[in-house]
């Protein structure tokens, strides 16, 4: 519910947005408290999906496969789905890895997030504006790459093992302390045919065409 | 862990099997770990009956070589460390970590036990958080973890997800890297 405050002399007009009892946001701009419901909205979806599990990744289809960048906020993870998208991948989300009980991931697209450089704000792209379609099927996973941004960084992923990588996808599941079992199946039936790379990177469009190369021929780091 | 203690494991976590590895989560303490291979064949052999010499025997002659008592002292150590057994009421104290190292040496026949773990986030630390000056009503929602007057202080002290501790033993036998 949103509410706006009352508009007695000498005192501020504030949007309030409430779940239930509990107050979400309280601004003055009425696209920060619209901002603020679409996130918490996001969340509670993300929370009490039933069937579906949640993590917290950028996803991109490339050549029938899903290539998963899970992250934290900031790590980057936008930068690089946007880098892989104009490398010619198919978006599916920049927020959540949306997993079914099979492992594959479905897309989540909503439009992409993008902080300008120096700043906290982010403004949001649709993939069709950054000429990459959207994918409307899911997927299996092919390559799971856990990276962060690091200034001058030289991407060189190292192969990650199975298990280790299973870690780094709980590490990043919006529903593991409530729905602990269903996140442990779904991650493991994603992980069992997936591939991981860690690795720092510097500049995205480097790490971006990288991972795309080695999503297409995997094996050539792997035996390295 | 002496000759005459007989190690569990939990019986409340969750597994599930990577090839030689073992994905665990603890619902009670809410960490997630991943054992490799000996971490893992140790901790399925915790059935509360044998003792780590008997535990020592059963991994020899899975793994066709000679798998030292210490390698298995040392893991059930680390598997107490991070709560996957369940509790002694003594617990008995573990020889130093780093004096069983030097002790296995390079002559360990298997890779040596590593587990690693993490700190399952909150629903809120594994989404996207909101950034300074945006409007907030609990720390919670914000990277910084700070709201103030309804707006996210600057700055991320967050770690979602955060590895709280790795057991410190590198896989040398498994990398083929020398000390």
């Amino acid at each position: 519910m949103a509410a706006e405050g009352g508009a007695r002399p000498g005192m501020r007009r504030l949007h309030m947005l409430y779940a239930d009892s509990l107050r979400v946001a309280r601004c003055a701009a009425l696209d920060q408290l619209l901002e603020a419901f679409e996130a918490d909205l996001h969340l509670y979806t993300a929370t009490a999906s039933p069937d579906l599990t949640f993590l917290h990744a950028g996803v991109v289809g490339w050549k029938g496969r899903a290539i998963v960048v899970p992250g934290s906020s900031f790590s980057g993870k936008t930068t690089l789905v946007r880098e892989m998208l104009c490398l010619g991948a198919t978006y599916y989300s920049d927020e959540f890895a949306v997993v079914d009980n099979s492992g594959l991931v479905h897309p989540f697209a909503r439009p992409l997030g993008i902080r300008e450089e120096g700043s906290h704000a982010q403004t949001k792209h649709s993939a069709e504006r950054l000429g990459a379609p959207s994918g409307v099927r899911p997927l299996p996973v092919g390559m799971a790459v856990i990276c962060e941004y690091k200034a001058g960084a030289r991407w060189q992923p190292t192969p990650l093992s199975r298990g280790q990588g299973a870690l780094e996808l709980l590490a990043n599941s919006v529903a593991i302390r409530s729905q602990s079992r269903q996140t442990l199946i779904r991650v493991h039936r994603l992980a069992k045919q997936a591939l991981f790379f860690r690795g720092a990177r510097g500049e995205a469009r480097e790490a971006a065409a990288s991972i795309l190369n080695l999503s297409s021929e995997p094996g050539r780091l792997e035996t390295e | 862990m002496t000759e005459g203690e007989f190690p569990l494991a939990r019986v409340d976590c969750l597994s599930r099997d990577f090839d030689d590895e073992v994905l665990i989560y603890d619902p009670q303490r809410h960490e997630g770990h991943c054992l490799n291979s000996t971490a893992a064949a140790v901790w399925k052999l915790c059935d509360g009956n044998s003792n780590p010499s008997q535990i020592a025997e059963v991994l020899s002659r899975r793994f066709s070589a000679r798998v030292d008592q210490q390698v298995v002292e040392l893991t059930l150590e680390q598997l107490a460390n991070v709560h996957l057994l369940a509790e002694a009421e003594a617990p008995a104290k573990a020889p130093s970590r780093r004096v069983a190292i030097r002790r296995i040496g390079m002559a360990a026949a298997i890779a040596l036990p590593l587990i690693t773990s993490i700190v399952a986030p909150t629903p809120a630390n594994a989404a996207t958080c909101l950034h300074g000056g945006q409007p907030c009503s609990t720390g919670a929602q914000c990277c910084s973890g700070i709201c103030v007057l309804g707006r996210c202080f600057l700055g991320d002290r967050r770690k979602p997800g955060a590895k709280i501790r790795s057991s410190g033993v590198r896989d040398w036998s498994a990398s083929g890297g020398t000390r």
